[in-house]
């Protein structure tokens, strides 16, 4: 992972703080299903340092969109309603209908299948531009696999670059 | 439904969330959103960049069953 792909660096904050986030995330997104008439269960977990708030089980409406677009889109949002309340920014990742889930194994396969490919051809291999969750979730892969990224251009054009060993 | 969407996710990110106030209009093209919110909440509404503002649009346009939907963030005071 490149530098910039961090994010600022901050105390790590507290499980029940996690939580908190979670609960006021919840309450934000449930009152967004009940409007639009979408049904949906509300998962709340805590992932290492961060709050994931998980709508499964959705009926009706579209709220992942193209290239979970809209799911991008919600999620800032709901950051801020979470940062509003708490004045904390927040890092909480929210996923509608297992999108990020999917998005993640099948990231992680392509990752490792292209470490595989530059370990044979030993030529640095770019990417497509992805989202800092979705390079994330690459350069991991490609680590676990004994080779090196980085990522490289502009966002929202940023693309990871698999190098040679 | 939109205009109740859009109150509610407006609402949950600004500090004067009783001076939130949406009008729907239309308009030849379609729909228009207007929100108002605080003078002092414009710039929470609209983000850096205009970053909070298109993912405002974002979530609505995708709640609008494919029919285009103008969201216009106005302070409370702006004459129209």
């Amino acid at each position: 992972m490149t530098e910039t792909e961090q994010e600022t660096v901050q105390a790590a904050p507290d499980l029940a703080a996690l939580e908190q986030e979670g609960e006021i995330a919840a309450d934000y997104i449930e009152g967004l299903l009940d409007i639009a008439d979408i049904d949906g269960d509300i998962d709340m977990d805590v992932e290492g340092d961060r709050a994931v708030v998980s709508v499964v089980d959705v009926k009706g409406g579209d709220l992942v969109g193209p290239n979970g677009e809209t799911l991008e889109a919600l999620q800032e949002l709901t950051r801020l309603a979470v940062h509003r309340q708490t004045g904390e920014r927040s890092r909480l990742m929210l996923d509608v209908g297992g999108f990020r889930e999917k998005r993640r194994a099948e990231l992680s396969k392509l990752g490792a299948k292209i470490a595989e490919d530059v370990k044979r051809s030993g030529e640095p291999k770019p990417l497509q531009p992805m989202t800092p969750f979705e390079r994330k979730i690459v350069h991991d892969a490609v680590a676990a696999a004994g080779l090196r990224s980085e990522s490289e251009g502009e966002e929202p054009r940023r693309y990871v670059v698999v190098l040679p060993a | 439904m939109l205009e109740e969407a859009l109150e509610h996710l407006v609402k949950g990110i600004v500090e004067h969330p009783d001076d939130v106030r949406v009008r729907a209009r239309r308009i030849r093209t379609g729909r228009v959103l207007e929100v108002r919110v605080h003078p002092d909440d414009l710039g929470k509404v609209i983000g850096r960049g205009g970053r909070t503002a298109k993912a405002l649009r974002t979530v609505i346009n995708s709640l609008a069953d494919g029919k285009f939907v103008r969201v216009d963030l106005l302070d409370l005071n702006e004459a129209r």
